[in-house]
């Protein structure tokens, strides 16, 4: 030991002794793993992306070999969590074919079957609870929609006095929503859906601020979904199960309506008083409404944001 | 100078010294949890099943002999005698008086009575079968045929999909579609919608309901 501090050819004198370095050096190393144990929490990141995800091109750049592996890294990471196997698609929009809601006030009781069946279809969280539609309970001869209640909880609905109003993502022809975003996360389709891309998004919430219908919901912890209550039917832009840090709406559920089915909430509906279809279709049932009923309300029409919900009355 | 490079370096590893200590206690709060998970909010039980099924409020005759349910009620000339004329009694208030094998039967059509004739929809000569209100026979399970005999503006805006429901494929050549008929809602006898609970509603994150009661007050 000795002769080789001896053999040294530096200066003794120049502050690195052996002695000194030696202890220098343990210091530095018990300081490295000392910082790598207080980074831990950042461990969890790889819950929020992964590197695929973060290398991503952006949805409409893609080309549908990506766009395969991508599906397949979503399947990859459901699977991890839920250990379900999903069926992740990318539907696309049909020629010819424009979608449009009606929804009769006069026949909805306010059970809130749409609220539920749309969380269990679209894979939204449980807890905390992140719900599209929220019904508001209206006193008759007003159409204020901040005058709305959606904590009722009598033990009978419908109430005397009172008409129910569901309010979710209105598909508007003009949505104020897609012109502040600020890196195109959410966008319009031909079939009139305004989408969100869960991956592109970085969480601003500009769009919540700018919807004047609240119909935007964001992210604020990571979701729980229940396993026994994931629908492994998936869409890339639709129901597959979002991060902590997005925004998430309603989309009309793409992976239905696109696939030719009614969305959720109107199949779950007991009264019959939602109605959805394709307008550029004559026979279609929201057709017929539009050229047979007398009384339509676009929420908020005088602020130009052209809604494709309708609302209506049966007279 | 030996002496104040042995200072400097005292005092460099008695820094290292420092951090280090600093980043192993906090290592081993996050280890031993010392900060804790943010509080988690109260659990929320998942939603019954039934808030979440596609069921209408009831079962009509063509959905109860379909599904093999108990459908010995609709089986009429198991009681009836074939060729034996009913009689309708009323009470002093116009109130079909019901016999005891009937007794589930609430008659309230409308609400002026006016509609509380069973022969109005039943055909008097063949229990089996209903009657519209143009005099022709259909069967127990058509009741839109009936109905709309007379709630004919009803009926032609059952028949577009409108009134009701029609669920399974908006876009007809993907699918089929399912057209409820008007019992699997309205009860014939007593047609009027039921009130029903309604599902649970949103669960706030912070129970904030009584603050804002105080600041409005
Ligand atoms: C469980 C046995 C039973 C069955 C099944 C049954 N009925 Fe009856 N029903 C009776 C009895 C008993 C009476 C009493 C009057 C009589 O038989 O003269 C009655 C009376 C009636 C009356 C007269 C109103 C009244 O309550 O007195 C009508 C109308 C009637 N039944 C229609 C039907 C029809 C339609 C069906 C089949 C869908 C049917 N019943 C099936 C036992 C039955
Ligand atoms: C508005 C028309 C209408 C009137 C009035 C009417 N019924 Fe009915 N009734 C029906 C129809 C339609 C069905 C088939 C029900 C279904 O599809 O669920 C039915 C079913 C029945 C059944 C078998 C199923 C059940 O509900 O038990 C009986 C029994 C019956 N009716 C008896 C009567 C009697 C007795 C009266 C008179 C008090 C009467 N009905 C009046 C339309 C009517
Ligand atoms: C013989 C004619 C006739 C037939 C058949 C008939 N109804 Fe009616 N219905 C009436 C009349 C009359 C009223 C009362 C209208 C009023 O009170 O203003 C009525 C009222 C109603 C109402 C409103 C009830 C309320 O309390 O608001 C409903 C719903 C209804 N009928 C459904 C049906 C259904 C479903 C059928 C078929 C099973 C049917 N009706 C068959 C004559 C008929
Ligand atoms: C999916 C359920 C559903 C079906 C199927 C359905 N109805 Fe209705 N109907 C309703 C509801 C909900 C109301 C609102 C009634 C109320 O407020 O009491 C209603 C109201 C009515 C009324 C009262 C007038 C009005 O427009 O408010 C009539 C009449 C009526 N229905 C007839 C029919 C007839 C005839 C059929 C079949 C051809 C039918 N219904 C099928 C759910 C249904």
């Amino acid at each position: 030991m000795s002769d080789l501090n001896d053999s040294c050819a530096c200066p003794p004198n120049n502050g690195i002794s052996r002695r000194n370095f030696l202890r220098s050096s343990t210091v530095l190393a018990s300081g490295i793993a000392a910082l790598a144990a207080s980074l831990a929490p950042l461990r969890e990141l790889t819950n929020y992306t992964s590197m695929e995800q973060f290398m991503q091109k952006y949805y409409r750049e893609m080309t549908p070999p990506e766009m395969e592996k991508v599906l397949e890294r979503i399947a990859h990471e459901v699977e991890r969590q839920y250990q379900i196997r999903p069926h992740v698609r990318d539907y696309k929009p049909m020629d010819g074919v424009e979608f449009v809601y009606c929804l009769n006030l006069t026949r909805c009781i306010g059970c809130r079957k749409c609220v539920h069946a749309c969380v269990a279809e679209n894979n939204q969280s449980c807890n905390p609870e992140i719900q599209y539609i929220r019904v508001l309970k209206m006193p008759h001869g007003s159409l204020d929609m901040e005058k709305g209640d959606h904590n009722y909880a009598p033990s009978s609905v419908p109430e005397k006095g009172f008409f129910y109003m569901p309010v979710q993502c209105q598909q508007c022809k003009n949505p104020p929503c897609v012109k502040v975003c600020p890196v195109k996360a959410t966008w319009q389709e031909p079939d009139g859906i305004t989408v969100i891309d869960y991956d592109w998004c970085i969480g601003c919430r500009y769009c919540e601020a700018a919807c004047p219908y609240f119909a935007r919901r964001f992210n604020f912890t990571r979701p729980s979904i229940p396993k026994e209550r994931l629908n492994p039917n998936m869409s890339y832009l639709g129901n597959r199960p979002r991060k902590q840090g997005v925004m998430e709406k309603c989309h009309f559920c793409i992976q239905r309506t696109r696939a030719g089915k009614y969305p959720a909430c109107l199949e779950v509906c007991p009264t019959g008083a939602r109605k959805f279809g394709n307008i550029l279709d004559p026979n279609s049932e929201v057709s017929s409404i539009l050229r047979t009923k007398r009384v339509f309300i676009q929420l908020k029409e005088e602020i130009g944001t052209s809604p494709r919900f309708f609302y209506y009355f049966d007279v | 100078m030996s002496q104040s490079a042995m200072n400097g370096g005292f005092k460099k590893s008695l820094v290292l010294g420092g951090v280090t200590v600093s980043f192993l206690a906090l290592a081993a709060g996050f280890f031993l949890d010392l900060w804790g998970h943010p509080t988690q909010s109260p659990l929320i039980p998942l939603v019954a099943t039934n808030f979440i099924n596609t069921a209408t409020v009831r079962v009509s005759a063509g959905e109860l002999i379909a599904s093999g349910g108990d459908a010995s009620g609709l089986d009429c000339y198991a009681c009836h005698e074939k060729n034996k004329p009913l009689k309708l009694t009323f009470d002093a208030e116009s109130n079909v008086i019901l016999a005891k094998e009937h007794d589930d039967i609430v008659m309230g059509h409308g609400r002026h009575k006016r509609n509380n004739n069973c022969f109005n929809c039943h055909d008097d000569t063949n229990l089996e079968f209903l009657q519209t209100r143009d005099g022709h026979q259909v069967k127990l399970v058509d009741s839109p045929a009936l109905c709309g005999s007379c709630h004919g503006p009803t009926y032609r805006d059952w028949e577009a999909g409108v009134h009701g429901r029609t669920s399974g494929y908006w876009k007809r050549d993907l699918g089929p579609i399912d057209r409820k008929v008007c019992t699997s809602c309205h009860d014939p006898h007593s047609p009027a919608f039921p009130g029903r609970e309604p599902a649970p509603g949103p669960h706030l994150l912070h129970p904030i309901a009584k603050v804002s009661k105080e600041r409005i007050r």
